[in-house]
C-alpha cells in the first residue's frame, strides 16, 4: 500500500524541491494522464479525491439538494434527534439545532462556506505571498530586506493572535475571516517563491527571455512564475486543511462568521454546550465533515508532493 | 476512524448517569465562576463576580436583604440630617479588621475619600456609578464611631447606593500602593483571603464566629467553559456553579448528586428602540418613530415560547421597566398575535412591498453576555422577519463592540440589552430614564407623559398618592408608547452539588455565609 | 558565529518594533477602549475622567512613542484591569504555559518517533498502514474538539484524568521552594496529559510521519547499508545511524512550530481552563488591555526568536555540513 510520505508543509520543504529544470515539455493531456495513473495506484490518494469531489458538489449544489432553508428556526422543534419529524411531515434527517434549524441542510450549506473560506484565503495569501516572493527574490537588495523582515515579524507573532486581535477590532464576518487567514497564510507563500526565484534568476532561459528584451513583468509571472507552481500547489493543499481547521477554531473563540452563517466551525463551536446532555448529531456530523475535508486535503497534499517532485517518487 | 469510535463512545457513555465521585474537600465550598478575578480594591472592582467575592472579605455600613429591605451591617444606626443631604451611621464597637486594626469611623470616611479621589485615578463601580448615582460629595468622621456621608442633593436611593459600597481600614491601606491593594484586601468581612492563584482560583478563610458563617473554607474557581463548569459539577469537584446554560440544566437535575436551582432574576431584557435623529434617518429608524409601530412589534415576539424553549423556563412577560412587586398592577402583557401585528403595521402604513418585506431595520446585539442570548436574538429576528420586518441582525463582541455603542446611545435602531433592576425602591427600576438625556436612556425616548412625571415624584411637596397616581401612569405611557420591546426579566440559574445548601437570592448577589454543608 | 549572532540581534530588534507596533495599531484601530474600564452605569463625566486617567485621550503616536520609551526603560506599563505591572501579570502566568508547551512537545515527541521508526521497519505492513492512518487523522481534528471529547470521556466518564486546572511546578521552582515544586510534580503531569495531548496531537501526527520518512530516506543511504553489511545488529544501525538522522526534521519543524503550537495553547487553555498566557491574552485583547496585549507580545516573540537561534545551534552541532 502505498502511503503519504511527509515532508514540512512550510519553508522546510524547499530544501527538498529539485532544482527547476527546463519548462516542461509534455502537454497537459499527458500530465493529466500520468497524474491518473499514480493517483489509481494510490488508494489513499484517490480516496482523498473522492472525498473532495463530494464536498466540491456538495458546495456547488448544496442549496439546491438541501430540504430546508438552512436558516429557517422552528423553536418548537429544537433539538429533535436525527430522523425525527419536521415541519409539515419533512424529516430532519440529521436532527435540527438549538434554534430548530436544520442540521443536514446547514452541513450542505457549511460545504460551500467552509470550502469557500478555504480557497479565498488562499487565493488572498497565495497572492500577495507570490508577488512578495518574486519581487524579493528577483530584485534581492533592500526590497527582499524589507519584505523578509516583515516576514520575520509576523513568524514571530503567533498567527492566532494576529488574527484574534484583527477579528476583535474588525468584528465577525465572512470577509473579514478570508482577509485575516489569508494575510497569516502569505510568508510561507513569499519564502518560497523567494528560494525558487534566486535559484531561477540565473538560469539560461530567464537570462535568454532577458536578452529578448522581456519586460521584468513579464519574466517574472511568465517565465519564473509557471516553473514554480509545483511547490506552490503542493504547499496550497496543505494550506488549504489548516485553513479550515483555524476556522473552526475561531470559531471556538466567537470570532468566526456571523451566527447565520453556517460553517462547519462554527456549527461544531455551538455544539459543545449539549454534549453533556447527549445531542451527539450536533456534533459529530460537522465534526466529521471537517475531519474527512481536511483529511482529503492533507492527502492530496501529500500524493501532490510526490507526484510532482520526481525525486521522491523515484523513492517511493 | 479511531477517533470516530472514542467519540461514539464518549456520547454513549453520557446517556449514563454520569459517575460522581465526590472529591470535594470538607468543609469547603467550592464555587465555579466564569469571568476571571482582577482586583481586590473596593474602589477598582466593577465585575458582578469579583464584587460577590470581595463582599466576603469587606462590610459595608448596611446591607440590602434578598426581600430588597435594607439591614444594618458594621453600621447600627442611621439618622438623615434635615435638609436630606447628610447621612450619619453609627458603627458598632469593638470592629477590627483582618489585621487587627480597629475599624473606626475615620476608617470609613478614608475609604468613601480614597475611592473617590481623582489622583487614585479608580474606574470602578463605586466611584463610577455608586458616587455619580448619589452625587458623593465627601465624607467625614464626627466622633470615633459616628461618620457623615455628605451628597449634593436629597435622592431616594442615595441609601440603597451607599449600602453597596464596601469599607476598609485606614492604616494598612494608607502602607500600601494602588498596585499592593488591588492585591492585598484587608477588610473586616467574615472571610479573608489566604490564596489568590491568579487565573486559576481564589481561597477564603473564615474569621468570623461559626454562627455567623458556617462554612470554614471557601474556593472560587474560575472555569470560563460553560461545559467544562457543568462536567466538574456532575464529577463533583464543585459545589456551586452561577449562570448555568439551559440546555445543560436538564442533565444536571438528572444527576442523581446534583440539583438544579431556578431564581427569578431581577434584570430587565429588552429590545430597544432607538428614536434619536440619527436613526430616525436611516432604514427602519424612521418607522419605529411611530408608537402604533412599536405596539404592532410587541405582538409579534413571542415571549412565553422564547422563555420555555430557549430559556428552559416558565416567564410572565414584561409589561414594563420595573420588577414586580413594584409593575403596574393592572396590565396585562402583551399577547402573541402575528395577525394583530400585521393589521396594525398595515393600518400604520408600512404595507408589505413586492417582496413581502414592510422595511428594513438594523438590530444590534452583544454576544455571550445575557442568558442563551445569541440564539434569543435569533429568534426574535426569525418572528420580526415572519411578519414582514427585514431585519438586519448584527452580533457583536460585546466588550469592544457593543458596549461603547450603547454607551454612545448609538446602538440601534433596535438592540438587545439587560439592565440590573432591584426592588428595594418602586422608582429605582424606573431611574434608567430619569431625565432624556440621562446616560442610560440608550433609547432617545423624550415623551413628555413620562418624563414630566418625574417632577411630581421629586416634588417634596406632593402626597403619596399623588405620587403614586403619576408613577402608575407614566407606567402605562411606557407600556403602551414606550421605547422597549417589552421580553422578560431574566432568570438566573444555579447549580448545585447534594451537600450544599443555599438558597440564591435574585439579585445576582452570591453571599456563602447564608450557606451550609451536610 | 559573532556576524551571526550580532545579525540575529539586529533582526530581533526589527521584530519587536514591528510585533508591538502592529498590536499597537490593531487594538487602537478598533475606537475607544474607556468604555471597557468603567462601570456599566458610569456617568458620562466619569467616562471623560476615566479617558483622561487611562491616558486614551493623547494622540497614538504620543501614546505610542511614550510607550516605546518606557519600554526601552524597562517598563512596560500597567495593567488597565489588574491595576498592576503589566509584564508581572504576564510573568507569573508564563511559567504555566511553557509548562503546557514542554510538556506537550516532549509528548509528541516521545510518542513520534518510536511510532515513525515501527512505521518505517514495518513499511507497507498492517502496522505501519495502522500508525500512518492515525497519524493522518490526528492531523485532522480541530484541537478544541478533541479537548472537549477527552474530558467528556476520560475525564467525566473514566475519571482517570481532571477535567480542568493546573498545579504549579515551576512557579515554585522559580522561587526556589524545591520541595514544593517536587511534591506537586506528580500532580502538575496528572493535570496536564489530557491538555498537553490536545495541544500536541497535530505535532504528534507530524512527527510522526516525518520521522518516518526521514528514516525510509535514511535507511537507504550507501553508509546505512555499509553499516549493515558490516553485521552490525540491526538496533544499533537503527539508533547510531538511522535515528541521529532522522532528528533533523523533527528539530526544525519544533522550531517553525512554536507559533502553531502556541496557537493550539490559546485554544486548549480555555477549553481547559488552564491558567496561562494564551488566555490571559485573549482575555485581554478582548478587554483592550493593551500594556498586557504589548507585554505578552514582546515575551512571545523573544521566546521564539531565542527558540529559533537555538534549533539553528542544535542544527549546526547536529549536521556538520550546516556552517553559522
Amino acid at each position: 500500500m502505498a502511503l503519504p510520505t511527509e515532508s514540512p508543509p512550510t519553508g522546510a520543504t524547499t530544501a527538498h524541491m529539485p532544482d527547476a529544470q527546463l519548462p516542461p515539455a509534455p502537454t497537459w493531456r499527458r500530465e493529466l494522464r500520468r497524474a491518473w495513473i499514480s493517483m489509481v495506484a494510490s488508494r489513499w490518494a484517490l480516496f482523498g479525491l473522492i472525498i473532495l469531489l463530494i464536498a466540491i458538489i456538495v458546495g456547488i449544489f448544496g442549496p439546491a439538494l438541501a430540504p430546508f432553508d438552512p436558516n429557517r428556526q422552528n423553536i418548537m422543534l429544537r433539538l429533535v434527534e436525527p430522523g425525527g419529524a419536521g415541519p409539515g411531515g419533512a424529516v430532519y434527517w440529521m436532527g435540527s439545532d438549538s434554534l430548530g434549524r436544520d442540521v443536514f441542510s446547514r452541513l450542505l450549506y457549511g460545504a460551500r462556506v467552509s470550502l469557500l473560506v478555504g480557497f479565498a484565503a488562499i487565493a488572498v495569501g497565495g497572492t500577495i505571498g507570490i508577488i512578495a516572493g518574486l519581487l524579493s527574490g528577483y530584485f534581492g537588495g533592500w526590497v527582499d530586506d524589507i519584505i523578509m523582515r516583515l516576514g520575520d515579524i509576523q513568524l514571530a507573532f503567533p498567527f492566532i493572535l494576529l488574527a484574534i486581535m484583527f477579528l476583535v477590532v474588525l468584528g465577525p464576518g465572512l470577509m473579514n475571516i478570508i482577509l485575516v487567514l489569508g494575510i497569516g497564510q502569505w510568508i510561507t507563500y513569499a519564502r518560497i517563491v523567494r528560494a525558487e526565484t534566486l535559484s531561477l534568476r540565473e538560469k539560461e532561459y530567464v537570462e535568454a527571455a532577458r536578452a529578448m528584451g522581456d519586460s521584468t513583468v513579464s519574466i517574472m509571472f511568465r517565465t519564473i512564475l509557471p516553473n514554480i507552481m509545483a511547490p506552490l500547489t503542493v504547499i496550497a493543499s496543505f494550506n488549504v486543511a489548516s485553513v479550515i481547521l483555524s476556522e473552526a477554531a475561531l470559531s471556538f473563540l466567537g470570532l468566526g462568521v456571523p451566527p447565520n452563517v453556517p460553517t462547519w466551525g462554527s456549527m461544531l463551536a455551538e455544539s459543545r454546550e449539549h454534549l453533556l446532555s447527549n445531542r451527539w448529531w450536533l456534533a459529530i456530523f460537522p465534526g466529521m465533515a471537517i475531519v474527512f475535508v481536511v483529511l482529503a486535503f492533507n492527502i492530496m497534499g501529500d500524493w501532490l508532493r510526490d507526484h510532482l517532485d520526481p525525486r521522491l517518487r523515484e523513492q517511493g | 476512524m479511531t477517533r470516530i469510535r472514542t467519540l461514539l463512545m464518549a456520547s454513549a457513555a453520557l446517556s449514563l448517569p454520569a459517575v460522581a465521585s465526590a472529591q470535594a474537600p470538607e468543609n469547603t465550598i467550592v464555587t465555579a465562576l466564569s469571568a476571571d478575578i482582577t482586583t481586590f480594591d473596593i474602589a477598582q472592582v466593577s465585575e458582578r463576580g469579583n464584587s460577590n467575592i470581595m463582599r466576603h472579605i469587606f462590610a459595608t455600613l448596611e446591607t440590602t436583604q434578598p426581600d430588597g429591605s435594607i439591614a444594618p451591617d458594621v453600621a447600627e444606626s442611621l439618622e438623615i440630617t434635615e435638609d436630606g443631604t447628610g447621612y450619619i451611621y453609627t458603627l458598632h464597637e469593638g470592629l477590627t479588621c483582618h489585621d487587627g486594626e480597629s475599624l473606626m469611623a475615620e476608617d470609613v470616611a478614608y475609604t468613601f475619600n480614597r475611592a473617590a479621589d481623582p489622583d487614585n485615578g479608580f474606574t470602578g463601580n463605586v466611584p463610577g456609578f455608586l458616587f455619580s448615582g448619589m452625587q458623593f460629595m465627601g465624607a467625614e468622621a464626627l466622633d470615633d464611631l459616628r461618620v457623615q456621608i455628605n451628597i449634593r442633593t436629597p435622592n431616594p436611593i442615595a441609601r440603597g447606593l451607599i449600602a453597596e459600597v464596601m469599607v476598609h481600614c485606614k492604616d494598612a491601606y494608607e502602607a500600601m500602593s494602588i498596585d499592593e491593594a488591588g492585591q492585598n484586601p484587608v477588610g473586616s468581612g467574615r472571610y479573608q483571603m489566604v490564596e489568590w492563584d491568579r487565573g486559576s482560583s481564589v481561597t477564603l478563610e473564615r474569621v468570623a464566629d461559626e454562627s455567623e458563617a458556617p462554612v470554614e473554607r471557601l474556593v472560587f474557581r474560575i472555569i470560563p467553559e460553560s461545559s467544562t463548569r457543568t462536567a466538574e459539577l456532575l464529577a463533583g469537584n464543585i459545589d456551586l456553579v452561577t449562570n448555568v446554560p439551559p440546555d445543560q440544566l436538564d442533565v444536571i437535575d438528572n444527576n442523581p448528586n446534583t440539583e438544579v436551582y431556578i431564581a427569578q432574576g431581577l434584570r430587565r431584557i429588552y429590545v430597544g428602540f432607538n428614536l434619536s435623529d440619527d436613526f430616525a434617518a436611516m432604514p427602519g429608524g424612521d418607522a419605529i418613530q411611530d408608537p402604533m409601530v412599536r405596539r404592532a412589534l410587541q405582538y409579534a415576539v413571542d415571549v412565553p415560547s422564547i422563555c420555555t424553549q430557549l430559556l428552559n423556563f416558565e416567564c410572565e412577560r414584561a409589561t414594563g421597566l420595573v420588577n414586580p412587586p413594584h409593575n403596574h398592577p393592572d396590565i396585562e402583557p402583551y399577547p402573541y398575535d402575528p395577525e394583530t401585528a400585521e393589521a396594525m403595521l398595515d393600518e400604520a402604513g408600512w404595507e408589505r412591498g413586492e417582496d413581502g418585506t414592510r422595511f428594513s431595520i438594523r438590530f444590534q446585539a452583544g454576544r455571550d453576555r445575557y442568558l442563551n442570548d445569541v440564539n434569543v436574538v435569533q429568534a426574535i429576528t426569525q418572528m420580526l422577519q415572519d411578519v414582514g420586518v427585514d431585519v438586519e441582525l448584527q452580533i457583536l463582541d460585546w466588550a469592544s463592540g457593543f458596549v461603547p455603542l450603547v454607551r454612545e446611545r448609538n446602538a440601534g435602531p433596535l438592540y438587545f440589552l439587560g439592565s440590573g433592576g432591584n426592588i428595594w425602591s418602586e422608582f429605582i427600576d424606573m431611574n434608567d430614564l430619569n431625565s432624556v438625556d440621562a446616560g442610560t436612556n440608550y433609547t432617545h425616548w423624550d415623551d413628555p407623559r413620562w418624563f414630566d412625571g418625574w417632577e411630581v415624584i421629586r416634588d417634596p411637596s406632593a402626597s403619596p398618592e399623588e405620587i403614586e397616581e403619576t408613577r402608575l401612569e407614566m407606567l402605562r405611557v411606557f407600556y403602551e408608547d414606550g421605547p422597549w420591546l417589552h421580553l422578560y426579566s431574566q432568570p438566573d440559574f444555579y447549580a448545585m452539588s447534594d451537600r450544599l445548601n443555599f438558597t440564591p437570592r435574585q439579585d445576582e448577589r452570591v453571599y456563602l455565609w447564608t450557606a451550609t454543608l451536610d | 558565529m559573532w556576524t551571526f549572532l550580532l545579525r540575529r540581534l539586529w533582526q530581533s530588534v526589527i521584530v519587536l518594533i514591528g510585533v508591538t507596533l502592529i498590536s499597537f495599531i490593531a487594538l487602537q484601530i478598533g475606537g475607544d477602549p474607556t468604555y471597557l474600564f468603567v462601570s456599566e452605569n458610569a456617568s458620562t463625566e466619569e467616562i471623560e475622567r476615566a479617558r483622561r486617567v487611562l491616558g486614551f485621550d493623547r494622540p497614538l503616536h504620543v501614546q505610542y512613542l511614550s510607550y516605546v520609551w518606557d519600554v526601552m526603560r524597562l517598563d512596560f506599563g500597567t495593567s488597565l484591569t489588574f491595576r498592576q505591572p503589566a509584564m508581572d501579570v504576564v510573568l507569573a502566568a508564563l511559567p504555566a504555559s511553557i509548562e503546557l508547551t514542554l510538556f506537550s512537545l516532549i509528548l509528541a515527541i516521545v510518542i513520534s518517533i518510536p511510532l515513525g521508526i515501527v512505521s518505517a521497519l514495518y513499511r507497507g505492513k498492517p502496522v505501519d498502514g495502522g500508525i500512518m492512518t492515525f497519524a493522518m487523522i490526528g492531523q485532522s481534528i480541530p484541537n478544541f474538539w478533541m479537548g472537549i471529547m477527552m474530558i467528556m470521556f476520560f475525564g467525566l466518564y473514566l475519571s482517570w484524568f481532571p477535567i480542568s486546572g493546573h498545579v504549579p511546578f515551576l512557579r515554585p521552582l522559580f522561587h526556589g521552594d524545591f520541595a514544593r515544586a517536587f511534591g506537586n510534580l506528580p500532580q502538575t503531569l496528572h493535570y496536564l496529559i489530557m491538555p498537553a495531548l490536545a495541544v500536541g496531537s497535530y505535532t504528534l501526527a507530524r512527527n510522526a510521519r516525518l520521522v518516518r520518512s526521514s528514516m525510509l530516506e535514511v535507511l537507504q543511504q550507501d553508509y546505512v547499508r555499509t553499516a549493515r553489511s558490516k553485521g552490525i545488529s540491526e538496533t544499533r544501525v537503527i539508533i547510531h545511524h538511522a535515528l541521529r538522522n532522522a532528528w533533523l526534521p523533527v528539530v526544525t519543524m519544533i522550531g517553525l512550530e512554536f507559533g502553531f503550537v502556541l496557537g493550539g495553547v490559546v485554544v486548549v487553555e480555555t477549553v481547559f481552563s488552564y491558567p496561562g498566557v494564551g488566555r490571559l491574552v485573549f482575555n485581554a485583547i478582548n478587554q483592550r488591555d493593551i500594556p498586557v496585549v504589548q507585554a505578552a507580545v514582546i515575551v512571545i516573540a523573544l521566546i521564539f526568536i531565542l527558540l529559533n537561534l537555538i534549533v539553528d545551534l542544535i542544527y549546526a552541532r547536529l549536521d556538520p555540513r550546516v556552517k553559522l
